[in-house]
């Protein structure tokens, strides 16, 4: 062969290899880390990207629900899955069990594990990692925050908790490899809700490395949908898809990555197209004036009843002058709702609320039945304060009314609230916005040291045995009602007559507006702006028509991803 | 002098014991506790366990003498709040360098560009330039830093997309690392250093035209003296002092961080744990920080008195003055 020949061939070679390379590159990246391809209308796998910024006041202490509700870090509780999870509907749907099932008498849950899960380093999930998880949050030496929601309801909790029982002695136990037993002390039908948060920690690494192993790339393992590679403490965090994950929401997403800054940046990184997601609270109503002006951000605007949140105002109702229920009616109904929900938050992401039940909640007042209780009605609320012997507001104290360390987005609703009643009744309340830990002092010492706060709550679990629970005598506030007390507490333990448990609560809950355990200011209307290429689970519909993400809806990190259209913006992914 | 310095040193480890006391007992009386966070609280028995765990179940007076102890052995304590609970040391370690770059940077724009408007507004006082001087300094010295930071990150940032686009926003210095010379330094540095270059062109000028206005500036012209030589032998040396007196205490403050310019900018270092610490009620952080900034100032102002010998000969530590 002539040396013109070799050449030619080897052009000819070349050309085609240049040509097949890229297409080979194309279709690599058009799969994901589990060998599936990619949704047609995704994006490159290298840019299946998810950034979010965090919270960088509140950067938090673990990544896992076990160790502490409240000091999670940005990203946390992907590692690992929990029993259950909500579906787009608020449906309870399997999560890491793939089924379960009560005992006749009720005070049994027995929940089976899905087969072959495995944790990142091969070992396999057991109904024991679940186990050791439970008793690590019910060890009075762990000092976790969240054991009241469990108090009462699994047999020897508060006995753990107390330190009167050994940890071991729960009623949450494994049977076997894929068997978890939970036994209540009562009958308890919103068991299984109860164990939506909780994806578990490896009791191998738990023991091996104390409750902080996730915190390091070289100790973290994960069962969940991703595995954190790297943390920078106040900078960044990093998340990649687990490769070796077999449950049920196995990421399209690449790659999670959070940048702690400040909240109030997040609109104006989200218009830079640098976070692909903005929540309400960091959105003031003029934004949302601007996104609902805007036919692409309005049709990327996701609202949702999030956790059903209530904000609401409190009282000291063990002293005067709000021992008087005539006194605390009178505020309540010197509240005007429907001016503040439409000149002050906006209709758009509340309503007004003349219950603590959210309109959709369980059990919730949705015939309006209990509107005009506490309705707005100033001359009833000047009437009934006179009654209390204060007419026209006279001899009646200086007030303060205390928030929580409330942003811009919360203040001027509470603000409004005490200006309402001052105006209405003609008595005089001064707002304090008091750093957060002091408030939290005041309010849950007893005697508390609040005489009067404002506050919002919203649902741990979606039933009125979590959010009524708030208000029994051993919840946060000071306000007692026996009977109140007794219908919750029946309801709690009613099975098989959901009708009958419904009606309780709608008991309970008059008795609560009627007493005016709290003025019922508004219910928070959640939501998400996205940006245009977060395709996936999230722009589904529900059964009330509405994409987004639902609440406990964490089956949607196997559903996002990144959309081809993100081409066309000016992204990080694209410069 | 070393006799000096000694004594200043000794005094110092006094004031920093006074600081401590202060800042521990203040500390302590504030209502709320560092795990006051979360909608229902702890039960009685974790709260217990937490403070037997972090050694504050006990009264505050034995706190304060044992806090004194580890102190003396260089342990601060661990942090509260900050994930893994690390000593606070090491944090500081950790975080100080961020806070530091952008300080020194700061520190550098702000001296030489305040300088040198002060020194110019001074020679051509009254003039244009003058006037263009005063006003910068006067917004400089009027605008917050945090309004001046938004206008930045949405004028360069946003809009613009100055340097590196989308880096503004979220975190500049993270995804760079914290590379000496970045355009990420850019916004945060020119930010910070306003106020600061503003306060000091003022008082250069106030100086450099006290001392310009002096009768011995008057004889040197008058015996023929270039104007350099009269700049650089007279003037110069003699409005130092006062500048000296105002400015040097500015660097403690830009070493240690803004909240503002830290939280608006993303930027991970001392001044944002600074607040974070104080809202989480980390006390051995707060400790911590307090006594490294109540040091940096002590040391600055014992520069400050032993610069004062260096360029004025007259002046002697220890309150002495030699007669001219």
């Amino acid at each position: 062969m002539s040396n013109k020949r070799v050449l030619l061939v080897f052009f000819v070679l070349l050309l085609a290899l240049a040509t097949v390379v890229p297409f080979i590159r194309a279709q690599d990246d058009m799969t994901d880390v589990y060998g599936r391809a990619l949704p047609e209308d995704a994006a490159p796998y290298s840019m299946q990207t998810y950034r979010v910024l965090c919270n960088a006041a509140n950067p938090g202490t673990t990544l896992s629900a076990i160790v502490s509700v409240y000091q999670r870090i940005c990203g946390s509780d992907l590692f690992g899955d929990p029993l259950v999870v909500l579906d787009n509907n608020l449906n309870l749907i399997p999560g890491a069990a793939e089924s379960w099932e009560p005992s006749e008498d009720g005070l049994t849950w027995t929940f089976h594990l899905r087969p072959g899960q495995v944790w990142s380093d091969g070992t396999p999930l057991t109904a024991y990692d679940y186990e050791a998880s439970y008793r690590f949050m019910a060890d009075p030496a762990n000092a976790y925050d969240f054991v009241w929601m469990w108090q009462g309801v699994i047999a020897n909790w508060s006995e753990a908790v107390a330190g009167e029982v050994p940890p071991e002695e729960i009623g949450y136990k494994a049977i076997d490899d894929n068997t978890i037993e939970v036994t209540t002390a009562n009958p308890f039908p919103p068991l299984p809700n109860t164990l939506y948060f909780w994806a578990p920690l490896q009791k191998a690494a738990l023991e091996a490395h104390g409750p902080s192993y996730l915190l390091d790339p070289a100790t973290a393992v994960s069962s969940g949908p991703f595995l954190m590679t790297e943390f920078t403490i106040g900078e960044s965090i990093r998340h990649i898809a687990n490769p070796t994950y077999t449950g049920f929401r196995k990421p399209i997403l690449a790659e999670y990555l959070g940048f702690f800054g400040n909240p109030a940046d997040s609109y104006a990184a989200f218009q830079n197209h640098e976070i692909e997601v903005v929540g309400y609270e960091a959105l003031s109503a003029a934004d949302l004036e601007v996104i609902y002006n805007d036919p692409v951000l309005s049709a990327n605007w996701l609202p949702t009843p999030g956790d059903f949140r209530t904000d609401y105002l409190l009282f000291d109702t063990y002293n005067p002058p709000f021992n008087d229920q005539k006194v605390r009616l009178a505020f309540a109904k010197a509240v005007d709702r429907e001016g503040i929900v439409e000149n002050v938050i906006g209709s758009r992401i509340a309503l007004p609320a003349y219950a603590f039940l959210a309109p959709g909640f369980p059990a919730s007042d949705t015939e309006g039945a209990l509107k005009d209780i506490q309705g707005y009605d100033c001359e009833a609320a000047k009437a009934l304060l006179a009654e209390a012997g204060f007419p026209d507001g006279e001899g009646f104290p200086a007030l303060t009314l205390q928030l929580r360390q409330e942003g811009d987005a919360v203040k001027p609703r509470f603000d409004a609230a005490a200006a309402s009643i001052s105006s209405c009744l003609n008595v005089e309340i001064s707002v304090n916005n008091m750093e957060y830990a002091s408030y939290m002092s005041g309010l849950l010492e007893r005697p508390t040291t609040l005489q009067f706060g404002a506050i919002s709550y919203g649902m741990d679990y979606l039933d009125p045995a979590n959010m009524l629970g708030l208000w029994v005598s051993t919840g946060r506030h000071s306000w007692l009602n026996a009977e109140f007390d007794a219908l919750v507490t029946e309801a709690n333990a009613l099975v098989g007559d959901i009708e009958r448990r419904t009606d309780l609560y709608k008991q309970a809950e008059r008795i609560l507006v009627e007493d005016v355990g709290g003025i019922f200011l508004d219910h928070r209307i959640a939501g998400e702006l996205y940006q245009p290429y977060i395709l996936g689970s999230i722009r589904e519909l529900n059964g009330q028509g509405l994409p987004g993400w639902q609440w406990g809806n964490d089956a949607n990190w196997g559903g996002i991803y990144i959309g081809a259209n993100v081409a066309d913006y000016d992204t990080y992914r694209t410069r | 002098m070393t006799g000096y310095i000694i004594r200043r040193l000794i005094s110092l480890i006094f004031v920093l014991l006074a600081v401590a006391t202060i800042v521990f007992f203040l500390m302590n009386a504030v209502p709320g506790g560092p795990w006051g966070y979360g909608e229902r609280g702890h039960s009685p028995e974790a709260l217990e366990n937490l403070k037997v765990r972090y050694g504050l179940d006990k009264p505050v007076g034995e706190r304060y003498l044992t806090y004194l102890g580890n102190v003396l052995r260089l342990d601060f304590g661990e942090s509260f709040s900050v994930a893994g609970n690390p000593p606070v040391l090491q944090h500081i370690v950790r975080v100080w360098p961020v806070t530091m770059h952008v300080g020194l940077y700061t520190i550098l724009v702000a001296f030489s560009l305040g300088l040198l408007m002060g020194i110019t507004a001074a020679y051509y006082r009254n003039s244009w330039i003058d006037n263009v001087v005063t006003f910068v300094a006067t917004m400089g010295v009027t605008l917050p830093s945090f309004i001046i930071a938004t206008w930045f990150l949405f004028i360069f940032g946003y809009q613009n997309g100055w340097g590196q686009p989308g880096k503004w926003i979220i975190g500049p210095i993270t995804e760079n690392g914290n590379a000496l010379l970045s355009w990420d330094y850019f916004l945060p540095v020119i930010t910070y250093a306003l106020g600061p270059m503003a306060i000091i062109a003022r008082y250069t000028r106030a100086s450099f035209t006290d001392a310009m206005n002096a009768d011995y500036i008057r004889t040197a012209r008058a015996k023929g003296l270039t104007e350099r030589a009269i700049m650089i032998g007279h003037v110069f040396r003699n409005a130092l002092i006062p500048m000296v007196t105002v400015l040097l205490p500015t660097i403690p403050d830009l070493l240690t961080g803004s909240l503002f310019i830290e939280v608006v900018y993303g930027i991970p270092g001392l001044g944002k744990f600074f607040v974070t610490s104080i809202f989480s009620r980390d006390y051995p952080m707060i400790m911590a920080l307090v006594l490294l900034i109540a040091l940096l100032w002590g040391l600055t102002y014992l520069v400050t008195d032993v610069l004062y010998t260096v360029i004025d000969p007259r002046i002697r530590v220890g309150g002495r003055v030699r007669s001219a």
